[in-house]
């Protein structure tokens, strides 16, 4: 019997949550023991009763615990282990905790700190996307400088968006589509940025009407060599973050696929980028794509990709670390089938995603050959405000599109997670929404369907039907049911 | 009794109109038949004027929550107790849910009584109902005597509070 090594015999997973136990899986997998840092009240998590070892951190605030690099770095050389596995958020795009994990003898599974460094500057990373021949939409640098500024904007053409150089929250912000309008918006939003920011340098880009969020998962060897696993779509978003994401896109041609996935190879290639990463792309109804950014890690929504192609990321990630070559030509990937995402998260859409806590009460999990439930919670669970809202990934992979999007819609209807409010059914109104299934998407889908999207009305039948099912499980009204004493309760003549 | 509820943000009443033969509630005045199916693993099945409906539900204090027909739905129940201005311990007393009369004391003052245990049987709307003690104890006073009335509300037997705290 021949039997490989594993590349590492320890991990730590400086996450938690559905992504430490993602890690967790696969090292088991591939032989790898598992160590995993929490947070006081975390003790019963599904990711701390997984792991091989478990390690408690401590920080004024359990988020603060996580970013705590010296500490982690510390946990990690006293549990003995060789890599560090950041998962994606917390400290995975922290050069200087890369850096620091390479001083202390580890392995930082993830990209050289140069890299994260690089695209971790906007400024930076833009001019070198442009420098290697990946388009980026036309902007203008910040200044201050108004009359200069007017004859540049006009240049990038309309429409235009003018931004306050210090600014977010939209303030400072205005879509300009006329060319008359450009000197008065272009005041006015000098001021707002004055007053809101202390700072009254803007800048402008072209304004993408009806955008699309393409993006393409690379993984390379920290050579040069580079290959892609094909792109997502990751348009459905609410207040700019994902819940819906999907590989392939909807509808792409292939040249243009090809166009784009070529791009980000040659970012990456240019780079000599080591291990997995994501370059993302802003795509017009014209067919037009620019370069937004790339993200030096896993993404939430690396399954996708996984399903369509075959290939494990983080067993690519661990190994890529370990110093291991590509372990695939680019000729030898290939997309089968249709994979969706959809990101389970305590909220309520109808309170504008507000967060909701509670206990997980019941959890009921769909399965299937073609589903993963990605998924960080157990009955018992308490979910609050401490960490990010996302409970769990649900992802399907169908024949096609369509076949996934039903087979989301089924998996999202079995899918029982009693004890918090959760985004559940409004993400399989949104799957189950005619122009989704036509692929007509773009990142304003959210909010020009929001009308669609509220709650059915539960039809008189069923909400009656609720209402006594509740009953019935109350305990006085049950008493009142069915201890009632005999013979009273079978008299007759109550029905006058 | 009337038992209050509410569905999103909506308050809804339940009332008994009649055990036997079948269960028939009143849900906000429409009298709906009901027969109750048990559960089978997580899984309900009630029948609502012959339509069948199963659900998985989950209690939190006196929130609801029901996965049905691939929805969850959540049912928030107004404790009577809480509505009414109550002074002292709630889970002492027995209090009467509605207008009545005393049917039959099951229990006499100094009886050991066991949680859910039947203290007296009460009369109200043409409906017996039996009132059973709220937690463990030993039965300090009863308020009324057989055929005797109450307003809702009232206390009608109070536990002996307990001891060690």
């Amino acid at each position: 019997m021949v039997s490989t090594a594993p590349p590492f015999e320890k991990i730590l997973i400086a996450n938690r949550g559905e992504i430490a136990c993602r890690v967790i899986s696969i090292c088991r997998e591939m032989g790898i023991k598992s160590v995993v840092v929490f947070h006081a009240g975390e003790r019963k998590a599904r990711f701390v009763r997984m792991a091989d070892e478990a390690h408690e951190i401590s920080g004024e605030t359990p988020v603060a615990a996580y970013l705590d690099g010296a500490q982690i770095i510390a946990t990690a050389r006293e549990a003995g282990v060789q890599a560090i596995h950041p998962g994606y958020g917390f400290l995975s795009e922290n050069a200087v905790f890369a850096k620091a994990v390479g001083a202390a003898g580890l392995v930082f599974i993830g990209p050289d700190p140069d890299s994260i460094d690089l695209m971790g500057d906007k400024i930076r990373s833009r001019r070198f996307a442009a420098d290697n021949g990946v388009p980026v939409a036309p902007s203008i640098l910040p200044t201050g400088d108004l009359d200069g500024f007017l004859g540049d904007a006009e240049k990038i053409g309309f429409p235009l968006l003018i931004k306050a150089s210090a600014g977010g929250g939209g303030r400072g912000m205005s879509i300009v589509r006329e060319p008359a309008e450009l000197a008065e918006c272009a005041r006015i939003a000098a001021g707002e940025a004055e007053r809101y920011f202390g700072n009254g340098r803007i800048y402008a880009e072209k304004y993408v009407e009806r955008p699309r969020h393409i993006e393409v998962q690379i993984v390379g060897d920290g050579a040069g060599k580079v290959v892609h696993l094909f792109e997502r779509e990751c348009s459905i978003q609410r207040r700019f973050q994902k819940i819906i994401e999907e590989a392939p896109s909807a509808g792409l041609p292939t040249a243009l696929r090809q166009e784009i996935c070529d791009a980000a190879v040659r970012l990456a290639g240019a780079a000599n980028y080591r291990n997995a990463g994501t370059v993302e792309f802003i795509l017009a109804p014209d067919g037009a794509f620019y370069f937004l950014e790339m993200n030096t890690r896993l993404q939430v929504e690396h399954p996708v990709s996984e399903m369509i192609t075959g290939i494990d990321l983080v067993r690519m990630q661990i190994e890529i670390a370990a110093g291991q070559a590509l372990s695939v030509e680019q000729s030898d990937i290939t997309m089968t089938g249709h994979a969706i995402e959809c990101r389970i998260c305590a909220e309520v859409p109808e309170r504008d995603f507000a967060p909701a806590t509670g206990k997980v009460l019941k959890l009921m999990v769909p399965e299937g050959p073609d589903l993963r439930f990605e998924n960080g919670i157990v009955e018992g669970g308490a979910v609050t405000l401490s960490y990010d809202s996302m409970l769990a990934k649900l992802v399907v992979h169908g024949p096609d599109r369509d076949a996934a999007a039903a087979d989301m819609v089924e998996a999202l209807g079995n899918l029982v997670l009693l004890g918090v409010e959760t985004n559940v059914e409004y993400l399989a109104r949104i799957v189950a929404h005619p122009e989704f299934r036509a692929g007509a998407l773009h990142t304003g889908f959210l909010t020009d369907y929001a009308d669609d999207l509220g709650p059915a009305d539960l039809e008189p039948d069923e909400r009656d039907a609720v209402l006594l099912a509740a009953a019935l499980s109350y305990r006085e009204f049950r008493t009142l049911v069915f201890d009632a004493p005999e013979p009273y309760a079978s008299m007759n003549g109550w029905r006058n | 009794m009337a038992l209050k509820l509410t569905l999103g943000g909506v308050s809804h009443a339940l009332d008994i109109v009649r055990l036997r033969p079948d269960l028939v509630v009143a849900v906000d005045g429409r009298s709906r038949e009901i027969v109750d199916h048990g559960t089978n693993g997580s899984r309900r099945a009630i029948e609502v004027d012959g339509r069948r409906f199963e659900f998985i539900e989950a209690r939190d204090g006196n929130r609801s929550y029901l996965w049905f027909n691939n929805r969850t739905v959540i049912v928030d129940f107004v404790d009577p107790r809480d509505a009414a201005d109550d002074q002292g311990s709630a889970s002492d007393e027995i209090r009467a849910p509605m207008p009545g009369v005393v049917v039959e004391l099951h229990k006499h003052v100094g009886d050991r009584v066991a949680f859910g245990e039947t203290v007296l049987t009460i009369e109200s709307m043409k409906l017996q109902t039996n009132l059973t003690a709220p937690r463990d104890g030993t039965i300090a006073s009863i308020g009324k005597n057989q055929n005797e009335s109450f307003e809702k509300d009232e206390v009608i037997v109070s536990l002996a509070p307990e001891e060690g705290d």
